[in-house]
Parts: structure tokens; C-alpha cells; sequence
């Protein structure tokens, strides 16, 4: 089995009296595809927020590649190859769509060799197929092309994990299909870990490798697709068979 | 155009600017003279705050506290140290307390970090102020030992020059992108892997530093400073109006700026005091109303667009004015 690339060790978040995510351990390796998947208010962008180092955990440890990144500000994160896209994409509004892409190379993607795909802005672009727009303010396009351009920026950190918070949210049907096929293909050609949380869990099924479900803070089931759509817990916390339907 | 052909663009213009400037005390009154270095006073000052302020969005209201602080310096160094080290004293310890500062208030944005870089340049001014009182028992301090006013006066220049340089040569670096990416959305810079604690820090302290400077070289124009003169709130604020009036993103907005002041404050206030604080007002409320990117994105389309929506504007009055009567 391949090496594991981060370990989170019982990571809490505390906001006031609400635990937002209670004491979550999970390991991802090199080249995994691994969903996270939960009803609303699971606690899966605080889990995202606590493991890429924009909210600080109440307690537990982060390990990446053997360095403890516990406590450290996000940009040690991006240093040590952790890259993530937001919910609601946040590209530099008047910036061109290239020198967006430009931003993570000059930064967190600077001293790392990337794969042959990251080589330079026009290949990230042509890898997300915005081309075409490289020259227009990041303003300017269409909210799919801005969610597509929010990838190119992590992806042009040069990361070894990406941190995907529902990239496929409020895209048409076709426009998921897309979107999952590119997260595949970004896996196997890049070399990338890939962690991707979504809503429509439906389609996160028929890709992903491994699905951790959060309920109410805690992971409740870890394993492959055909697993935790069984597991009664899961089933339970869904309150329906969405699932079952989804597996077979 | 080309990013190499803005560039010679831009270098050129400075160049033009900064010949004319040299050229002036040659011909102009003493009048003009002394209106001159007031203008390259505040374009030193506001290209310099628009440099870390204006790409940052961080509204520092803290110049003053560096103007003073770099005055200090020189009315306190000019006996033992020659004019450049008083001034690059001045600069280098404004730095350092913009560092101090910058640890302590960048973590907070908006009216937080407005506020409390006011609060602090208030802070060190009565600490100057009970120092002097306590501890060298003035008021105020004399300084003796000036350099010709033409020393000044190139001095002056000078810095104007290197603040608009540093601008022009900041939007071609790493660390002038940094400072975008903070001002268009901090966290996503973060997440990029832009470490915006030590580039706010370092870009806070550059903008100080050219506050120090400038202190320094101004105070020997006073003869005569307290602490009250020195850190006028106003010069901060004067600042900080000239960079968004001029526009504070923009490399030549804190210069135009500057220059519309210094004929504004030199004709009007003698005359009419009211009236410059007035038109002052009324200029920053135009700007940010119908110019948010202040006076130099002004081009020829924003006449025209204001042609056309006032036509609109008269079209429907009358309209209007034809179904009521």
C-alpha cells in the first residue's frame, strides 16, 4: 500500500458551546481518491477549513508527510503541498484568468517540481480548458468557468493533496460529469491525492475510491462505496434510501 | 502596449516629472519654491502609503506617527550626524516601529486596524510629549543646524522620486503581488502560500520608512517643532485623502493628487480658509460617488459616460415635466 501522505489524529472544533467536528481521525495515501460525504451542518468544510490550516483545530494533531502542521498558518499548508479550492469560488476578481493561475506558481508552487501537466500557466489552463479566456478578467466568466479556474489556481501550487469543497454544487448534470471526470483524470495524471467533499452524493459514489461520512461532527463510516451505503449508521443519518439507491 | 513598453512608459514620465521639478527653483518665485516641496512632500507621502495601503486595502491612518517620529529623529541627530544619516536614521527607526506596530494591529482589517493605527500615532505623540516634559524639560525643540534650502528641496525630490519608483518597481515583484492578492482576498493568498503576516509586516514598514524620511527632511524646514505640530493627525489624513482621491491603486493617482492639492492649499487657504477644507470635502465625496478609482483612471469614455447618463437624466426630467403640466 502506498505511503500516507496526512494523517489527521482526533481533530476537534469547537465554535463557543457547538462542536462542529468531534474528534475525527482519518488518513489519506498517495494517490487516493477519497470522498467525504454528510447531510448539512456535518461538519464537513470545518473539517476541510481544520485540515488546509484556515481555522486553527481546538485539538489534535496534523501530520503531513511526518511534519507536525498542527497550529500553523495556511500558507506552511500550501508549503508542504496541501492545496484546496473554497465552496463559493474566491478568484481574484480583477485579475486576468491567467495571472490567477500565475499566483499559485509564483507562490506555494515555486519550489516544487509539479507534474508535466502543471509545467506553466497555459498548460493548467488548457488542463481546465479556460484557454480561451486566459486573457479576460477573472470578473468576467461564467460561475462553472470561475469554479473550474478556483481548481486551476490550487492546482497551480504544484500540490501532492487537493482539498475539493463541492466543486460540483449548482452545476447542470452534464456539468457534474465533467467535473468528475476531470478530478479523475487530475488523480491519475498528476499524482495527486485527491479528498473531495460533495453534496450530490450520488455522483461522488460512482468515482471515488473511499467515502468517509460525517454526521453531526463525528465520522461515522470509512470504507468503499459498496460498505458504507450498508452500514445502518449511515443509512440512518441519511434517513432514507438515496444511498442504497445510488449503490445499486 | 507591452508590460516592457509601460515600463519605459512609466520611467519616462517620472523622469519628465522629476526634471521639472529640478528645473523649477531655477526660475520659479520663492513662492512656488516652497509650494513645490509641499507637493513633493505629500507625493513622496501618498505614493508611499498607496504602495502598502492602496494594494492591501489596510487604511493606515498611522503616517503622521512616522512623519513625527523621523522630525524627532533629526531635530535629536542633526548636531552629531551628517543630513543623509539623520534622515536615513529617521527612516530606519520609523521602520522599526512600524514592525512593533504591524505585529501588533495586522491581524485586524477595516476600521479595527484604521482606528488603531490612529490610536497609536495619538500614543506616541503624548508619550513624546511627557518624555520631553519629564525627561529634557521642553516643549518643543530648535533646531540649529539646517542645510541650505536647496539641500532640502533636492532632498525632497528625491524621495518623491524613489516613492514612485518603488511603486512601479512594487507592481513588477513578487512582493507587489503578494499585496494584491491580500487586498483582493487575504485568505485565498494564504492558501496559495503567500506568508501575508511578513509581507504586511514588511510592507507597513517600507511605507513608514518614507514617512520617517520625509519627517526628517521636513523638520529642519520648522525650525521650531513640538510634538503637536509634528504629529498633526492632518498630515496622516491629508495623506490618505490625496492617495483616494488620486486613486490608491494607481501609480500616478498620488501624484496628480498632490499636485491639485498644493495649488488648492496654497491659493485657497490663505484666502479662504473655509473654502479649502470645503472643496476638500467636496472633491473627496465626488471621487468616491462618481470616481471610485479616483482621479487618474479618468479617461476619456468616463466624460462620455457622464455626458450620456446626464442627456438621460435631462430627457426623462422633461418628460416628466411634459406629464405634469
Amino acid at each position: 500500500m502506498a505511503e500516507v501522505f496526512l494523517e489527521a489524529r482526533d481533530i476537534t472544533v469547537r465554535f463557543g458551546g457547538l462542536t462542529a467536528v468531534d474528534a475525527v481521525s482519518a488518513s489519506f495515501r498517495a494517490g487516493e481518491l477519497v470522498g467525504i460525504i454528510g447531510p448539512n451542518g456535518a461538519g464537513k468544510t470545518t473539517f476541510f477549513n481544520a485540515i488546509s490550516g484556515v481555522i486553527a483545530p481546538t485539538s489534535g494533531q496534523l501530520l503531513a508527510g511526518g511534519k507536525n502542521l498542527s497550529g500553523r498558518a495556511p500558507h506552511r499548508y500550501a508549503a508542504a503541498g496541501i492545496a484546496r479550492t473554497f465552496q463559493t469560488p474566491r478568484v481574484f476578481a480583477d485579475m486576468s484568468v491567467a495571472a490567477n493561475i500565475d499566483f499559485g506558481l509564483k507562490f506555494a508552487g515555486r519550489k516544487r517540481e509539479g507534474s508535466w501537466h502543471l509545467r506553466d500557466e497555459t498548460s493548467i489552463l488548457e488542463l481546465i480548458g479556460l484557454v480561451h479566456l486566459a486573457d479576460l478578467p477573472a470578473a468576467a466568466i461564467t460561475p462553472s468557468q470561475q469554479r473550474a479556474l478556483e481548481i486551476g489556481m490550487a492546482l497551480a501550487t504544484r500540490p501532492r493533496l487537493l482539498l475539493l469543497d463541492e466543486v460540483a454544487a449548482g452545476l447542470t448534470e452534464a456539468e457534474v460529469d465533467n467535473m468528475a471526470q476531470l478530478i479523475r483524470r487530475m488523480r491519475d495524471e498528476l499524482d495527486l491525492t485527491v479528498v473531495w467533499i460533495e453534496h450530490a452524493v450520488s455522483t461522488l459514489l460512482n468515482y471515488v475510491e473511499r467515502v468517509i461520512v460525517l454526521h453531526q461532527g463525528r465520522k461515522i463510516a470509512d470504507g468503499t462505496p459498496a460498505e458504507v451505503v450498508r452500514n445502518p449508521e449511515v443509512i440512518e443519518a441519511y434517513l432514507g434510501d438515496e444511498m442504497a439507491e445510488a449503490a445499486a | 502596449m507591452n508590460n516592457r513598453q509601460i515600463l519605459v512608459r512609466d520611467l519616462l514620465v517620472l523622469l519628465a516629472f522629476a526634471g521639472w521639478a529640478l528645473a523649477l527653483p531655477h526660475y520659479g518665485s520663492e513662492f512656488v519654491v516652497s509650494m513645490a516641496l509641499t507637493c513633493l512632500m505629500y507625493v513622496a507621502l501618498s505614493s508611499s502609503w498607496g504602495l502598502f495601503c492602496g494594494s492591501t486595502r489596510y487604511m493606515s491612518l498611522a503616517t503622521s506617527a512616522f512623519f513625527g517620529i523621523g522630525a524627532y529623529t533629526s531635530a535629536v541627530c542633526l548636531g552629531q550626524f551628517s543630513w543623509v544619516e539623520s534622515i536615513l536614521l529617521g527612516a530606519g527607526l520609523s521602520a522599526v516601529v512600524a514592525v512593533v506596530m504591524g505585529l501588533a494591529v495586522l491581524h485586524l482589517r477595516g476600521t479595527y486596524f484604521a482606528v488603531l493605527t490612529f490610536g497609536m500615532t495619538e500614543l506616541i505623540m503624548h508619550a513624546v510629549t511627557f518624555f520631553e516634559k519629564r525627561f529634557s524639560g521642553t516643549v518643543g525643540r530648535v533646531l540649529t543646524v539646517a542645510p541650505e534650502s536647496d539641500t532640502i528641496y533636492i532632498t525632497m525630490l528625491l524621495l518623491a522620486v524613489l516613492a514612485v519608483l518603488a511603486s512601479i518597481l512594487l507592481r513588477r515583484s513578487r512582493f507587489g503581488l503578494a499585496l494584491m492578492g491580500i487586498g483582493a482576498d487575504e485568505q485565498r493568498a494564504q492558501t496559495l502560500g503567500v506568508n501575508t503576516r511578513l509581507v504586511k509586516t514588511a510592507g507597513f514598514a517600507l511605507t513608514a520608512a518614507f514617512g520617517g524620511a520625509v519627517g526628517a527632511a521636513m523638520a529642519v524646514r520648522w525650525t521650531y517643532i513640538d510634538p503637536h505640530t509634528v504629529f498633526n493627525p492632518f498630515i496622516g489624513f491629508q495623506t490618505v485623502l490625496i492617495a483616494l482621491i488620486g486613486g490608491a491603486v494607481t501609480l500616478w493617482g498620488p501624484l496628480i493628487a498632490a499636485i491639485v492639492f498644493s495649488v488648492l492649499a496654497e491659493t485657497l487657504r490663505l484666502q479662504f480658509p473655509q473654502i479649502y477644507m470645503m472643496s476638500l470635502g467636496l472633491l473627496l465625496i465626488l471621487c468616491v460617488l462618481y470616481l471610485p478609482g479616483g482621479l487618474a483612471s479618468l479617461r476619456w469614455d468616463t466624460f462620455q459616460g457622464w455626458w450620456q447618463a446626464g442627456r438621460q437624466w435631462a430627457r426623462s426630467w422633461r418628460a416628466g415635466e411634459r406629464k405634469n403640466g
